[in-house]
């Protein structure tokens, strides 16, 4: 059963992510989501994240189909005009890569490629429009393409970001646009994810939470400073610098976070900081492995 | 007003350094250079001085009165005639004012700033990216703010989610779509922000 199906009868599901190399050779990434093997509906495959040079995700999510994932690609308007998107669409589609997670994209600056020109030719929302159109057989610009894509678009949301109201009206544009699930920033205060849960109920749109299990306080200080929209609350990190085994207790915040928004959302969406180590142990925690 | 910021000394000079056995002028602007104090009688003065320290042959330093205007190459000559003297020219202008000397001075023309924005000049404080000249103007739409030039992404339907605090993820700006969103509020027009707005038609700058 595909991804989109198994979302839409219901279940809640559990995603993960994996970044493609910065190298040629992929067999790291493989065998790191191969971890995920049995655990998760659909493995995201990240697109230059934070503005970092990696290695196209198209190819990563291509092998991963191979091995049996089901893929989530993520599609970033940050390096792509729209000529540039609709080919990456039309080859992911190709290679049977048939989910898409439209986002804008972190800044250029952000990461170790400063000065490139940033792109932002389309927004996340006219990426959806975009989709939704080739999947009706159309290119941008109403010419017809052979055989119509049918891809499943997602895009991402952030609870934390402030002011939350031009947020909502972002997100119903995303409705607007047909998108088919959301998943989250990473979510690290019950209260903020649902208090966007609830203001995001009457879409009627899917929800994947977000969830970094912290590694340490230290690191949990650099994401507060360089990581754009991610807010980790005073508390969480107080407990991380008082913790004996960090890792643990950076597993533990996060499943106490999983079970406080549970019932807000249809799943959850693990991004782990280095590798997928301890995704089995953090699901087991939370009764979802 | 045309945003223009200073340049590092130390690329004016390894490009004046290829006309060795050329002199100099410098040319400052005396519109938005000079009212933003990139290219006005200080900063002319200033470059001039760094030239010569640098051992320099440097005829002149002065400021037309606008760099991107004139009648013909004669009207900046008699405003200045250093500058017919002079082998090559230091524009301190927007990079519109460097072009036209370039296009009429049959000179070797160098620009003196970096041109990066459309802004503005409120009391004594330089508002930057007002405008993206895009060709393709909706500003009425947003409250009068352009996200196309105001949002590091130009972000048209709405902030990305990098918006903490009402601040931007990029540098040290408000966010401008908390700012939109907040006029629109205060006058009661959010109904503006349902639709989803088309991308540019970049067409139109042709």
């Amino acid at each position: 059963m595909g991804f989109a199906d198994v979302l839409e009868s219901g279940k809640f599901v559990v995603t993960a992510e994996v970044s493609p190399p910065k190298g040629t050779d992929i067999s790291g990434a493989l065998a790191g989501a191969g971890l995920l093997q049995g655990l998760v509906d659909a493995v995201n495959v990240t697109d230059n994240q934070r503005s970092m040079m990696r290695m196209s995700p198209i190819v990563l999510c291509h092998k991963l189909g191979e091995m049996g994932f089901e893929t989530i690609m993520h599609m970033t308007c940050r390096d792509r005009n729209r000529l540039a998107l609709q080919s990456d669409l039309l080859a992911a589609h190709a290679l049977g890569v048939h989910n898409i997670l439209a986002m804008s994209g972190d800044y250029p600056t952000m990461g170790d490629q400063p000065s490139t020109k940033p792109v932002f030719d389309l927004d996340s929302v006219q990426l959806l429009q975009l989709i939704e159109k080739m999947n009706n057989g159309f290119d941008f610009h109403d010419k017809p393409i052979d055989s119509p894509t049918s891809l499943y678009a997602g895009a991402v949301a952030n609870p934390g970001a402030r002011p939350l109201e031009p947020q909502l009206l972002k997100l119903n544009k995303k409705v607007l646009a047909k998108v088919r699930f959301i998943q989250t920033q990473a979510v690290f205060d019950a209260a903020v994810f649902n208090e966007f849960a609830d203001a995001a109920r009457h879409t009627g749109i899917s929800v994947i939470a977000g969830i970094i299990p912290l590694r340490s306080a230290q690191n949990a200080r650099f994401m507060n400073e360089k990581i754009p929209g991610v807010k980790i609350p005073d508390e969480a990190i107080s407990r991380m610098d008082a913790a004996a085994d960090p890792a643990l207790e950076g597993m533990r915040i996060a499943a106490e976070t999983i079970a406080d928004i549970r019932i807000n959302c249809q799943g959850i969406h693990i991004m782990p900081i280095g590798g997928h180590g301890n995704t089995r142990r953090l699901l087991e925690m939370c009764g979802l492995d | 007003m045309i945003i223009t910021r200073p340049k590092p000394i130390e690329e004016i000079l390894s490009m004046v350094e290829m006309f060795p056995d050329l002199s100099i002028c410098v040319v400052g602007c005396g519109i938005c250079a000079r009212k933003i104090q990139t290219g006005g009688e200080a900063q002319v003065s200033m470059m001039t001085a760094q030239l010569q320290r640098s051992g320099l042959d440097v005829l002149d330093g002065k400021i037309v009165k606008h760099a991107c205007s004139t009648k013909s190459w004669d009207s900046f000559v008699e405003e200045n005639p250093a500058l017919d003297k002079a082998g090559i020219l230091v524009v301190m202008s927007c990079g519109a004012g460097v072009s036209l000397l370039g296009r009429i001075s049959g000179k070797p023309t160098l620009a003196g700033l970096d041109t990066t924005s459309l802004g503005s000049s409120l009391k004594d404080e330089t508002l930057e990216n007002f405008c993206a000249m895009c060709g393709d103007c909706n500003v009425g739409l947003y409250a009068g703010l352009c996200p196309k030039s105001g949002c590091p992404k130009s972000q048209v339907n709405g902030p990305c989610g990098g918006s903490i605090d009402g601040d931007c993820e990029v540098g040290e700006r408000e966010c401008i779509w908390a700012k939109i969103y907040e006029i629109l509020e205060s006058r009661d027009m959010l109904q503006l922000m349902d639709g989803i707005r088309p991308p540019v038609n970049h067409d139109r700058r042709l």
